[in-house]
C-alpha cells in the first residue's frame, strides 16, 4: 500500500530526513490559518505520479491566490481521482536534484539501495545512470557510502547523502516497508539536502504489527492496499457480464484466462484465498462463500456466475451448502443470475445432488464449467433461483 | 534434497489451528512425522505425535530431523525458522501466507550461510505422491509417477496435477515455491533437484505473471536441464497492475515508475520460446504435451 506524500514526509521527519516546513490542507479555508510564509507550493495528494504535468502542483504568493488555487486542485481529477487533502509547503531553490531509493530485490532477495545524480523528472531518461548496491549481509553505513561513491559524489556530499540513505534504510526495516523513495532529493548551492518529494510503500502483510502506520493511513481510503491482513472478502471489478468466485490466486488467474480465451468477459471476481491464511480457517469458508457471492451479485448486468473451488480442507458438500444457503436467503424481489459450479474434492456426489435440486449444474472439469458459463453469458435471460433453467442449458449444450 | 518416506519430519506449530487440521491428513498419508513443537504444549500428544517446547528438546528425544514443516502464524515464522536452523536442520517448509518480506530476508541470509533449503512461504509445500505429504496439497489430485511439478501457486498446482492424474500420468514430486515476492527456493534450484532425481522423467513448470523468475528459469533450462520441460502460465487476461493474492512483482514494477517492463506474459512467453520449451495454453492441454515428452524420452 502506498502512502500519500504528506504521510511519507511525516515519517521522513520522524527519522531526521530533512523536509520543508509544510501543512496539511483539508479544505481551501484552512489556508487562512497557514503557518508557513509565502511563497508556498500547493500539492495535490493523490496516489499517482505525474500530477505536476496536469496542474496538481501550483505556486502561490498570497492567501487569496492560495484559496483559489486550492479550490481548483480539489476539483482537479488526476487519473480519475480527486484529492482528499493537499499539502502546502515552503518553496525551495534547488541547484541539483538526485534520486534515492531503498527497496527489496526479488532476485537477490535482499534490500537494495538505488541512487542517481539525475533525479526529478530526468530519472527515466537517465536510467543508465542509476547505481545500485545490494545489502547482502547485516546493514552498516558503508553500504550507503558505497552507493554515494558509485553515484559519483565527492567531498562532503558523500557523507551527507549516505546519512540520508542510512536513515531511509532504517525506516524501511523498522516500519516493514517495501519501498522508500526520495525523488527529488534537492541539493542547493551550499550543498544542503532536502527531500522535496517522497514515496513510501508499506508492506501490507506486515501492517498488523505496525500500529502507528495503521493509524496514519486510517484517515484516507487507500485503493493501493493489495492484501487483506484481516482476510476480508475483496471484490475486484472488471468490465463484463460474468461473475467469478474462486479459491486461490493461481486458480483465479487461470479461470479468468480461460473465460477470456473463450470470448467471455468477466464482470468481477472474488479470490477467497488459498489454504494457508491463519486468519480464515476452513470453518469460516462457508461464510466467505456467501460474502463473496453477495459482493459479486451487487454488480449490475451479470448474466452468469461461475464458482470454481479446488482443494482446501472444506468438502464439496460444505461449499454447496454455502451456495444453497446464499440463494435461499435472498429476498423474493432480488434476481440472481444462474450459477455454474465447479468443485473438486470429497463428497462431490452429495454436493451435486444438493445443487441439482436447485437446478444448478455442478462440474468436476474446469473446461466443461467454462463452456457452460460462456453459453449462459451469451444468452439474454436472467433466471430466479428455483426457476427452471433447462431451456438455457439446452441452448448451450 | 531428501523428502523420502524414511526421512524424519518435525511439525513446528503442531498445536496451531493449521497444525491440528493438516497433521492428521499428513499422518494418514504416511508422512514420517516424528515430533511436533508448540511452545507451551510440551508433553502433550497431537494426532499420536509427541509435542515439545523447543526444537532441541525434540531432537534429544526422537533423534535427528531432516525437515521442519512450519505451520505457525506469519509473524512467528522468522523465529521458528531461526530456531530450526540453529538446530542444524537442513530443510524448511514455510506454509503461512503473510510473512513480512523483511523477515524472509533474515531467514534467507541465515539459510544461505548454513546451506538450508527453504520452501515458501505462502506455499502448499511438497508432496511425493503415494509417500510423503508435507503441506496442504489435496491427496486426491495426485497419482504416483514420473512427472515433477514446480509451481508458484497452490490451487493451480492442484489443478495441473488433477489433469495429469485424470489422464493416467502420475507425478514424482510437486512443490509450490510460494506466491510471495521474496521466497526461499527458486525454479532453478528445483529444476536442478528434479534433473538429478532418478524417478523424474519430465518436468512441468507452472508460472504466472509478475516477477522475472520464469524468465530466469527459461534461461537456466536452456543451459543446464536435459530432461523435457513443459510450461503453463497464468494471468494472460489480468489487467496491468492488478493486485492478486500473489503479490509477485506488482511492487517491483511500481518502483519509481522506472518504466521497466518485466514480468509481463509476453516477456515470459518469449523467454520460453527462446528456450524451446512448449507452453500449454490451458491446464487440460498439459497431459498431451507431457505424454509426448515422456514418449520421446522413453524411446
Amino acid at each position: 500500500m502506498d502512502l500519500l506524500e504528506y504521510q511519507a514526509k511525516e515519517l521522513f521527519n520522524q527519522v531526521g530526513i530533512p523536509v520543508l516546513p509544510s501543512q496539511r490542507i483539508d479544505r481551501p479555508t484552512d489556508l487562512k490559518g497557514l503557518r508557513i510564509p509565502f511563497p508556498v507550493v500547493l500539492k495535490s495528494q493523490v496516489y499517482t505520479g505525474a500530477r505536476g504535468k496536469v496542474g496538481g502542483v501550483r505556486f502561490v504568493e498570497n492567501t487569496i491566490d492560495a484559496i483559489a488555487a486550492a479550490q481548483a486542485i480539489f476539483h482537479l481529477p488526476i487519473l480519475g481521482k480527486y484529492p482528499k487533502v493537499l499539502l502546502a509547503e515552503a518553496k525551495y531553490n534547488a541547484d541539483r536534484e538526485f534520486y534515492l531509493a531503498v527497496t527489496l530485490d526479488n532476485a537477490t532477495r535482499r534490500p537494495v539501495l538505488l541512487g542517481s545524480q539525475y533525479g526529478g523528472v530526468d530519472v527515466e531518461s537517465h536510467l543508465d545512470q542509476m547505481r545500485q548496491v545490494v545489502v547482502d549481509q547485516t546493514f552498516s553505513p558503508f553500504y550507503a557510502r558505497r552507493l554515494a561513491l558509485m553515484m559519483g559524489l565527492q567531498g562532503k556530499l558523500i557523507s551527507s547523502v549516505s546519512a540520508v540513505i542510512e536513515k531511509m534504510y532504517r525506516l524501511l526495516v523498522e516500519r516493514d516497508l517495501d519501498l522508500v523513495e526520495i525523488n527529488p532529493l534537492a541539493v542547493n548551492v551550499n550543498e544542503e539536502l532536502m527531500a522535496l518529494d517522497g514515496k513510501i510503500t508499506v508492506n501490507d502483510a506486515a501492517l498488523g504489527r505496525q500500529p502507528a502506520l495503521t493509524a496514519l493511513v486510517a484517515a484516507i481510503p487507500n485503493p493501493t492496499l493489495t492484501y487483506m491482513p484481516n482476510c476480508g472478502v475483496h471484490l475486484v471489478e472488471l468490465e463484463g457480464n460474468i461473475g467469478v468466485l474462486c479459491s486461490g490466486a493461481g486458480l483465479t488467474m487461470s479461470t479468468l484466462d480461460l473465460l477470456h480465451k473463450a470470448k467471455g468477459r468477466p464482470a468481477n471476481f472474488v479470490d477467497l484465498g488459498g489454504d494457508y491464511r491463519h486468519c480464515c480457517p476452513p470453518n469460516v469458508l462457508q461464510e466467505r462463500v456467501k460474502q463473496g457471492l453477495d459482493l459479486i451479485t451487487q454488480t449490475k448486468g451479470l448474466k452468469v456466475i461461475m464458482v470454481n473451488m479446488l482443494g482446501g480442507a472444506t468438502s464439496c458438500l460444505q461449499t454447496a451448502e454455502a451456495i444453497a444457503a446464499f440463494l435461499k436467503w435472498q429476498p423474493a424481489n432480488r434476481t440472481i443470475p444462474p450459477l455454474v459450479v465447479r468443485l473438486v474434492g470429497s463428497e462431490w456426489a452429495a454436493a451435486q445432488s444438493l445443487l441439482a435440486a436447485m437446478e444448478i449444474p455442478v462440474y468436476e472439469s474446469m473446461d466443461e464449467a467454462i463452456a457452460q458459463t460462456i453459453g449462459l453469458a451469451s444468452t439474454a435471460v436472467k433466471v430466479q433461483p428455483g426457476q427452471s433453467k433447462s431451456s438455457l442449458m439446452l441452448a448451450s449444450a | 534434497m531428501s523428502f523420502a518416506a524414511e526421512s524424519h519430519v518435525l511439525v513446528y506449530g503442531i498445536a496451531e489451528p493449521l497444525g491440528s487440521l493438516y497433521v492428521p491428513k499428513m499422518v494418514a498419508y504416511g508422512t514420517p512425522i516424528v515430533a511436533g513443537v508448540s511452545p507451551g504444549y510440551g508433553g502433550q500428544v497431537v494426532a499420536g505425535i509427541p509435542v515439545f517446547d523447543l526444537v532441541e528438546q525434540a531432537i534429544e528425544t526422537v533423534g535427528s530431523i531432516d525437515t521442519v514443516l512450519i505451520l505457525v502464524p506469519p509473524y512467528e515464522v522468522l523465529d521458528a525458522a531461526l530456531e530450526a536452523m540453529a538446530a542444524e536442520i537442513g530443510q524448511l517448509i514455510l506454509i503461512a501466507e503473510g510473512v513480512p518480506p523483511l523477515d524472509m530476508v533474515q531467514i534467507l541470509r541465515e539459510a544461505e550461510a548454513t546451506e538450508t533449503l527453504v520452501v515458501g512461504p505462502n506455499s502448499p509445500g511438497v508432496i511425493v505422491p503415494g509417500e510423503v505429504l508435507l503441506g496442504t496439497h489435496p491427496a486426491e489430485c495426485y497419482l504416483p509417477g514420473s512427472v515433477g511439478l514446480i509451481s508458484r501457486s497452490g490451487t493451480l498446482t492442484y489443478e495441473v496435477a488433477l489433469e495429469l492424474t485424470r489422464a493416467g500420468i502420475g507425478q514424482s514430486i510437486a512443490v509450490g515455491l510460494g506466491g510471495d515476492r521474496i521466497v526461499g527456493s527458486s525454479f532453478q534450484q528445483w529444476l536442478q533437484i528434479l534433473e538429478e532425481d532418478d524417478r523424474t522423467e519430465a518436468i512441468v513448470l507452472i508460472g504466472e505473471i509478475g516477477g522475472e523468475s520464469e524468465e530466469m528459469a527459461a534461461r537456466y533450462i536452456a543451459e543446464a536441464i536435459d530432461k523435457p520441460v513443459i510450461a503453463y502460465l497464468a494471468g494472460y487476461s489480468l489487467p496491468k497492475g492488478q493486485p492478486m493474492g500473489h503479490v509477485g512483482a506488482v511492487v517491483t514494477a511500481k518502483i519509481a515508475g522506472l518504466g521497466v517492463d518485466v514480468g509481463t506474459i509476453d516477456s515470459k512467453l518469449t523467454a520460453f520460446k527462446q528456450a524451446k520449451i512448449p507452453v500449454a495454453d490451458r491446464p487440460s492441454k498439459l497431459p498431451k504435451l507431457v505424454q509426448q515428452a515422456l514418449d520421446k524420452v522413453r524411446t
